[in-house]
Parts: C-alpha cells; sequence; structure tokens
C-alpha cells in the first residue's frame, strides 16, 4: 500500500532522514518509533503530500505522491501532531467541511460526517465550539476529520500525546477498533502503545530505520531468545543465590537484595527446574517472574547504540 | 471549483459571524453617516440658493455628493480591507490547520483562490452598506444611476485589488498584526506609487508611474465613466497578487 525507496529530506544542511526504506502492505498497522526529532513526523508528513522530499520514491496505493498528489491525498486520511481543527466551528460543521473538501460526494457528506462522530464517540459534543471542547474531545475531532472521507490509510501522527491516561486508552481503544477497515501507520514515542495496537514496528532513529519486524521478532531477536527470571523469597536469600548457580541452564545470578535475578537460555524446563529447585530448598518462594526482553529495553538498546557510533 | 467553494463558504462565513466584522461595519458607518450628512445638507442649501429667481441650472450630486463618499469608502478601505483579510492564511499557519488544507486533495489554486472569494465577500457586503446612502437619497432627489454605478464598479475592483493584496500579506506570515501591517503598506504603496516621483523622474518614467497607480484609475470610475485599460489594469493587479499568494502557498510543499 506505501512504498518508500531511499527517502532522503534535508531541513537546509541538516538531514532529517537519510535513505529510508521501507513497505506497509494492506490492512496492516505499523506503529513508526523513535525518540523526538528523529525523523518521524517528517516521514509522515512526506507521505501524505504535506511536503517534497529532497530525493527518493513514495508510492501510495500505487501513485507516486509527487506526480498525482491529488489521488494519493484522496486516499489518505492524516492526523498532524497538533490537531487541524478550527476553534470557532462547531464539531458537526467542521466535520461537514472536512467531507466536502476531501471531495466525499454531495449525497454522502451527511452521513459521512454521522459516521465519523460515532466512530469517534462525538455525539454528546457535535453541537459545541470546538474550542470549547478538553484537549482529549480536540484529538478525537482530530481523528474523526481522519476519518471521515473512510480513507483506504490513517497517517496518525502521535495521536495519544498531551492525554491523560484515561483518555490514551480511548483513543487506543479506537485504533484497535479501527484495525482491519484500515491500513494504519502510527508515529509515536510512548512504548506501550505499539504493543497496545501494532503489528509491526518500525524504530527509527537520527532519520536512519535501525529496526524493521513483528513485535514479538523484534523481542526475540534482541533477546538472543533468553529469558530474565526474578525469584523473591522469605528466607535464607543468600544461601539461595549461591546454590542456585549450579541449575542448568542458568547462566548468570544475580543477588539484588531484594529478590534475585537469573539470566537463562530460554527453555521451559530451564524454569521449571529453577522452580522446583526453590521450593525443595525450603526458602518459602513467594514471587517468580518470568520475563522477555520488553520492547523499551529493545527501543533503547536500539536508538543508543546508534548514537554512540 | 466545489473545494473552491467549500473553503470561500466556510471562511466568508466565518469572517461575516466574527467580532472583527461587526465592529469594523458599525465602525464605518458611523463615519460614512456623519460624512454624508454633512455633504448632503450643504449640498441642499447651496442647491436651495442657487434655486433663488434668475440662477439656471442645477447642481451636480455626483460630484458634490457621491465623490466624496466614494472617496471615502476608499480610504477607509485601505485601512479596514487589510484588517478582515489578515486572518486569512496567518492564522491558518499559526493554528497549524494549514496542515489540513494542504494535505486535501486540493491545490494552491483552490485555496488562493477560495480564500480570495471569501475576503472578496465580507468586503462587498460591507460595501452594499455603503451603497445605502445614495440609495436612501433617490427617496429625496433624483439622480442618474449610470455613473453611480459607474463609481461602484470601480469600488468593487478597487476592493478586490485590496483583498488580494491583503491576503498577498496574509500569506507572507505567520503573525496576524504583521499580516495587517504589510497589507496597510502595500496598499499605501499600490497608491501612492504615482506621487515622490515628480521632479526628478523623466516624463515616461512618470507616465508608467502614473499608469500603475490606483489613484487615477479610481479617479475615472468615480468621475463616471469605465475605461477599458482601467478595467484591465485593476483586474490584473488582483490576478497578481492572486498568483503571488498561490505561489507562497505551493512554497510551505518545498520548504
Amino acid at each position: 500500500m506505501i512504498e518508500i525507496k531511499n527517502l532522503c529530506k534535508n531541513y537546509g544542511d541538516r538531514p532529517a532522514i537519510r535513505n529510508l526504506n521501507f513497505s506497509v502492505k494492506k490492512g496492516e498497522v505499523v506503529g513508526f518509533l523513535g525518540p523526538n526529532g528523529a525523523g518521524k513526523s517528517t516521514t509522515m508528513k512526506i507521505i501524505t503530500g504535506y511536503m517534497a522530499p529532497s530525493s527518493g520514491e513514495v508510492r501510495v496505493a500505487g501513485f507516486d505522491v509527487f506526480e498525482s498528489p491529488l489521488e494519493v491525498k484522496r486516499r489518505i486520511g492524516y492526523l498532524p501532531e497538533t490537531p487541524p481543527v478550527y476553534s470557532d466551528m462547531y464539531v458537526l460543521d467542521y466535520l461537514r467541511f472536512v467531507a466536502n473538501l476531501k471531495g466525499v460526494p454531495r449525497e454522502r457528506v451527511e452521513s459521512a460526517a454521522a459516521g465519523a462522530i460515532e466512530k469517534t464517540g462525538l455525539g454528546d459534543v457535535r453541537k459545541r465550539m470546538i474550542g470549547n471542547l478538553s484537549k482529549g474531545y480536540r484529538q478525537r475531532v482530530g481523528l474523526a476529520q481522519a476519518l471521515v472521507s473512510d480513507p483506504e490509510i490513517l497517517i496518525l501522527d502521535e495521536p495519544t500525546v498531551g492525554l491523560d491516561p484515561k483518555q490514551m486508552a480511548e483513543i487506543r481503544q479506537l485504533i484497535r477498533q479501527l484495525k482491519g477497515q484500515h491500513t494504519i501507520v502510527l508515529s509515536t514515542h510512548i512504548l506501550p502503545e505499539v504493543q497496545a495496537s501494532c503489528e509491526k514496528v518500525i524504530i527509527i532513529n537520527a532519520g536512519q530505520i535501525v529496526a524493521e519486524d513483528s513485535l514479538s521478532g523484534l523481542s526475540k531477536r534482541m533477546s538472543g531468545g533468553g529469558h530474565s527470571v526474578t525469584v523473591k523469597v522469605l528466607r535464607n536469600q543468600d544461601a539461595v543465590a549461591k546454590s542456585l548457580a549450579s541449575v542448568g541452564g542458568v547462566l548468570k545470578v544475580r543477588n539484588t537484595g531484594n529478590f534475585i535475578e537469573l539470566e537463562c537460555d530460554g527453555s521451559e524446563t530451564t524454569i521449571e527446574k529453577v522452580a522446583a529447585h526453590v521450593v525443595q530448598s525450603g526458602a518459602g518462594l513467594i514471587e517468580l517472574q518470568v520475563q522477555s526482553l520488553a520492547l523499551e529495553d529493545i527501543f533503547i538498546k536500539l536508538t543508543s547504540k546508534e548514537l554512540t557510533h | 471549483m466545489r473545494a473552491v467553494l467549500t473553503l470561500a463558504g466556510k471562511d466568508l462565513r466565518n469572517l461575516l459571524t466574527s467580532p472583527m466584522f461587526y465592529v469594523i461595519s458599525g465602525l464605518c458607518s458611523v463615519l460614512w453617516t456623519y460624512a454624508y450628512l454633512r455633504a448632503f445638507l450643504s449640498f441642499a442649501e447651496r442647491t436651495r440658493a442657487f434655486m433663488q429667481p434668475g440662477m439656471e441650472g442645477g447642481m451636480n450630486l455626483q460630484r458634490e455628493v457621491f465623490l466624496m463618499h466614494i472617496s471615502q469608502i476608499n480610504l477607509l478601505y485601505v485601512f479596514v480591507v487589510p484588517a478582515l483579510t489578515m486572518r486569512l492564511l496567518a492564522e491558518e499557519k499559526r493554528f497549524r490547520t494549514f496542515d489540513l488544507l494542504l494535505t486535501s486533495p486540493i491545490t494552491s489554486t483552490h485555496i488562493a483562490l477560495g480564500k480570495f472569494l471569501a475576503g472578496m465577500g465580507a468586503v462587498t457586503a460591507l460595501t452594499a452598506i455603503s451603497f445605502i446612502y445614495p440609495l436612501a437619497t433617490r427617496g429625496v432627489a433624483e439622480f442618474p444611476m449610470a455613473p453611480l454605478l459607474a463609481a461602484y464598479a470601480g469600488v468593487f475592483l478597487v476592493s478586490g485589488a485590496y483583498v488580494a493584496v491583503g491576503l498577498f500579506a496574509s500569506s507572507l506570515t505567520e503573525s496576524v498584526m504583521l499580516s495587517v501591517i504589510l497589507g496597510l503598506i502595500f496598499n499605501i504603496s499600490l497608491w501612492f506609487i504615482s506621487q515622490g516621483m515628480a521632479g526628478d523622474a523623466s516624463p515616461m518614467v512618470a507616465a508608467v508611474l502614473e499608469y500603475l497607480s490606483l489613484g487615477q484609475h479610481f479617479l475615472g470610475f468615480i468621475m463616471g465613466s469605465v475605461k477599458l485599460a482601467s478595467v484591465v489594469f485593476l483586474c490584473s493587479v488582483i490576478g497578481l497578487f492572486v498568483f503571488l499568494t498561490q505561489r507562497v502557498v505551493e512554497s510551505a510543499r518545498w520548504r
């Protein structure tokens, strides 16, 4: 659906993105991840035809963004970082305006606006002035704006930034509901957001892609297939820690004081052995937790590795 | 076409419902009423004096009253139109709603034209208010309509030039304040382009500058004559500034 080849963009002398290559298939939900200033917004703006790249090629639904920008724009719903809403318009009027602007057939404008309001749960506020709405609602109006023309592709630039946790959860819920109806590209620097809604992750840092994989694939690859296990016991913690080192499959033991941290190979039998060992030692097992490498750790590993080059 | 009308409709409604428009049209009517009434009453006074036995022929309402009224409309428009057009693009940029326009399936030309039509609509509404004065005069005096309509055609075209200039000023900046000031300076320059060159300019330069000055063309209209050269000139000014606006809007994609 979206194909990007050798994309570069410079702001003056400063390169914002360098030689980006990736593609998004129809129906995929892709998380576009990176620290602030990595080039996420720039990439998205180029895909939407908002700005031109310095070099490279972008194709959306088979159309070149620069040769037929109107065809591309007709197929994209875009929510920029700041929702592009007029504070002195009513929600319903605004959505009608956007539907007209996006070229929704005249007789379908009303139903399109009503549909977008229903999807984003704006029913209660549809006759209110946008300027008087809370930030969360304004963000939803922004999302409704992107949805109103029922585009094949949704590009959402940090859709939950600045919202409170409840509003964030609502927007994420909404994005999950949209899965399957649209191809979605979602940028963020908030990791739980990606874990909550995306199937595929592209991590970008300093204008370059540092990883592109499915969520589970990424996690497996980065941890080298291993697990870390934390064990908490009531008594004799030091003795247990020492004896655990002799269990087969345990690679490293660290006694942190509050709990014991183990690094093991990925197999489940090792974990079973560890559990049995602690129980048999009679130390009073109260907690045993298996963690695969979290996205957060992957993210930090990837983006800081790049910085130390 | 639909995109242009959608944009123009939204912005026109926005302009006509803004407090700004009411303040401006209110203040303008106060000024117009004061000056028009004074000119008209003194005209009536003098006409009565002329009507004494032995004095032949009436005085010309067009020249004595309407000319003053219309030059005053023009004078106010130099200042007022930039205030009406200041928000058209500057505010879109400032509040990031420009992103919506630039990612919608419309071209920069649609944006420039839509915005121009909206500004034109608002200014024409103001012009319509000013037209009430001569129209009301028809209730108490007889006068030929044609020269008055010619004069108003001039007002329409000149205000179009101010709108185009104001729109261009608005496209250059994110600051509404700066947009007004720029618009004002452009308007005044267009008006006074032929002044201040007297003496040290060659006759040919002076003639060219005079042709480029709004004042000369506008004067023709007020006197009741519609010259093709003037119509073409004013339309080109409008076209030029709408075109420049379109270029500035388009440039947002390349920066």
